[in-house]
């Protein structure tokens, strides 16, 4: 036996090494076989209604892919020349994991269902011309990714079709801080869609499993801003959220989501004029339900509006102390909490911001509560004071108006009757 | 004394220097209503209309304060003058409040419904003249205070708790209400639509009223200027 491999060793070697030419010939000669007709630019097959499919493959693209080195049959198994319609193409094949977290996806699932307008593999990776997501030239690169998705995203057809959000609502994405960063800075570090809501395994954020739900975007959005992150975990609304208090805000409550802008864009909701409207919208702390449940005191909008900082915000200045001038931004605290901005011994600091004299007897008194005598019994009792006082007083002037002029009469009548 | 060709006998009641006086602070209280309630009623359509036409709250507030010193300006000028110039003492001494203008007040009173026989019989200013004087003098003083804490509001801050702050604002818009009040019921009322001055007491401009006006709302007055000959 060993004899006889001895003897054959040199003959097997010899036939692989004519058969290699061959071997290479055989897949280059089958991307050639099917350029044959493929690379035809006029080819074309009439679909039902009278459109046309061009089935013309750009070699060249397909050879700058990244399955470029290999055969047309790799995917096409059941190609031969001629042939009728093919099967589709299984990626899953080759790719189990990707297959098998866009199965679990929102996409995958329509997709199972028969659901041809839904993106599968192809739409968004493309088909001969497939490239590495790290290659500029490909659909699935970071600058390029964007427009990828909008394609179905901004399209009104679709959207109604299926009822997904209304197209101004993704692509305000392209004005938004993060679309500005990359279409007009051409920044690589900003977010774009996959870095929300992931790639193959997208999911709607009213799943808890999805990368958008509510409980998963601090953490989300704090995979580029940990500093903030940070902050946000030691604050109260962080620490309420991680608690599992629904009500608490995240990131997306006060910043918006696809539109978030620039802090200094006015159109911001957290720009300086807008910041009191959102943290007391009606859904937040201007809501009778939310301040009696966490039992925080109430009508905070309507009270800091009243105030001077309240109407000169109002009316443009910028400069007058909104909501987190006082409290802070990301790392709000209850003003029962020592570290808390607005704690009483943090006052005159805080105050002292804008009025570099506030002294700690100033931090005497509430600040923009309701006028209800528990809470403000001085400005209460003086406001009640005038209001009895002026409304007295004008009840008084008519009545003092009323008898004189009744009077009058009198003496007129006692001064004709003297001349006469 | 002067007349005219109607035969008419006019006296001086308001002299020049206190017509000057009184269209200054006309003026002024006029600028300081107007760029005060544009604040105090910014939540509605009116102070909303006053804060645009006053150049936004930021010119607002420069408006008001320049008409501020201005006004505290006067009241200087005025206190001075009441106090230190021979005709400023006279007129002190007629609007200086009596326990005379109480009894007047009452008698006009119970002679308005028919309690008296008599109607009382008024100086130079009557007690309602004098209400106007004294009420606008005490507003001014206390708006002024609680306006000058508002604005030396860095100083006041250092001394002076938030609390005291809240109570000067509220007293400082109301304080203001409450004098424009009186300025539309009180002043319209006696200056303009009173029957005897009707449609309005001209003293203001000309500085003269009539005698006969002159003896029968303010006889003290007119016997007062017989004896002293003017008339």
């Amino acid at each position: 036996m060993k004899r006889m491999l001895t003897l054959f060793t040199p003959l097997i070697l010899a036939a692989a090494l004519l058969a290699l030419p061959w071997a290479a010939g055989v897949a280059v000669s089958a991307v050639n076989e099917c350029q044959d007709c493929h690379g035809d630019k006029t080819i074309e097959m009439s679909l039902p209604g009278g459109a046309t499919l061009s089935l013309f493959v750009d070699e060249k693209a397909y050879r700058a892919s990244v399955h470029g080195k290999g055969d047309c049959t790799t995917c096409h198994s059941d190609a031969k020349a001629p042939h009728g319609k093919l099967e589709k193409v299984s990626c899953g094949k080759c790719h189990p994991d990707a297959e098998k977290s866009y199965n679990g996806s929102t996409h995958g699932r329509d997709h199972a269902k028969g659901n041809k307008d839904v993106a599968w593999c192809a739409d968004c990776h493309g088909k001969h011309d497939v490239r590495k997501s790290k290659d500029p030239a490909s659909r699935t690169f970071r600058m390029n990714i964007v427009a990828v998705c909008l394609k179905c995203h901004n399209d009104r057809v679709i959207e109604e079709k299926y009822k997904l959000p209304d197209q101004t609502v993704m692509a305000a994405y392209e004005s938004s801080v993060h679309g500005m960063a990359l279409k007009k800075s051409g920044l690589m570090g900003t977010a774009v869609c996959s870095d929300c809501h992931g790639n193959h395994a997208i999911l709607p954020g009213d799943q808890p499993r999805s990368a958008t739900h509510r409980q998963n975007i601090p953490t989300l959005c704090g995979k580029c801003h940990p500093g903030i992150l940070e902050k946000y975990e030691k604050s109260v609304h962080g620490k309420g959220m991680r608690g599992g208090i629904a009500d608490s805000p995240v990131c997306t409550d006060c910043h918006g989501e696809h539109k978030i802008t620039k802090i200094n864009d006015p159109s911001s909701p957290v720009f300086a004029k807008n910041i009191p409207k959102t943290c007391a919208s009606a859904r937040c702390h201007e809501n009778a339900g939310i301040a009696s449940r966490y039992a925080i005191p109430k009508k905070r909008f309507s009270t800091y509006m009243e105030s001077f900082h309240g109407i000169a915000l109002e009316y443009g200045m910028t400069k007058a102390a909104n909501c987190a001038s006082c409290h802070g931004f990301h790392e709000i605290l209850p003003a029962s909490d020592p570290e808390s901005k607005v704690h009483p011994s943090n006052i005159p600091r805080t105050c002292g911001k804008c009025h570099p004299n506030a002294g700690p007897n100033f931090a005497k008194g509430p600040v923009h509560v309701e006028v209800t005598p528990q809470k403000a019994m001085g400005v209460f009792a003086v406001r009640a004071f005038y209001t009895i006082f002026i409304s007295a007083l004008v009840i008084l002037f008519v009545l003092h108006v009323g008898l004189e002029l009744h009077g009058r009469r009198r003496r007129k009548r006692a001064e004709e009757g003297k001349k006469e | 004394m002067s007349g005219n060709p109607t035969g008419t006998v006019y006296v001086e009641r308001m002299s020049l220097m206190y017509r000057i006086q009184h269209i200054l602070l006309m003026v002024t209280l006029v600028v300081l209503a107007l760029t005060g309630f544009a604040l105090m009623y910014h939540d509605n359509w009116f102070g909303r209309a006053l804060i645009v036409w006053e150049g936004g709250v930021l010119f607002r507030g420069f408006i008001h304060r320049a008409a501020a010193i201005f006004l505290l300006a006067q009241m200087v000028y005025h206190a001075y003058y009441m106090l230190f110039s021979a005709e400023g003492k006279r007129e002190l001494n007629e609007v200086w409040l009596r326990r005379q203008d109480l009894d007047d007040f009452l008698q006009a009173i119970r002679y308005n419904i028919g309690t008296a026989n008599e109607y009382p019989r008024f100086g130079k200013y009557g007690y309602k003249e004098k209400f106007q004087y004294w009420g606008a003098t005490g507003g001014i003083f206390l708006i002024s205070i609680s306006g000058i804490c508002l604005w030396a509001e860095t100083f006041s801050m250092r001394f002076l708790p938030k609390l005291f702050l809240d109570l000067c604002l509220i007293v400082h818009g109301y304080q203001g209400l409450l004098a424009f009040v009186i300025l539309l019921f009180w002043h319209i009322y006696n200056e303009h639509l009173h029957p005897s001055v009707f449609p309005m007491n001209n003293s203001w401009l000309t500085g003269k009223v009539e005698a006969e006006w002159i003896r029968q709302e303010h006889p003290l007055e007119y016997e007062k200027l017989k004896q002293e000959g003017v008339l």
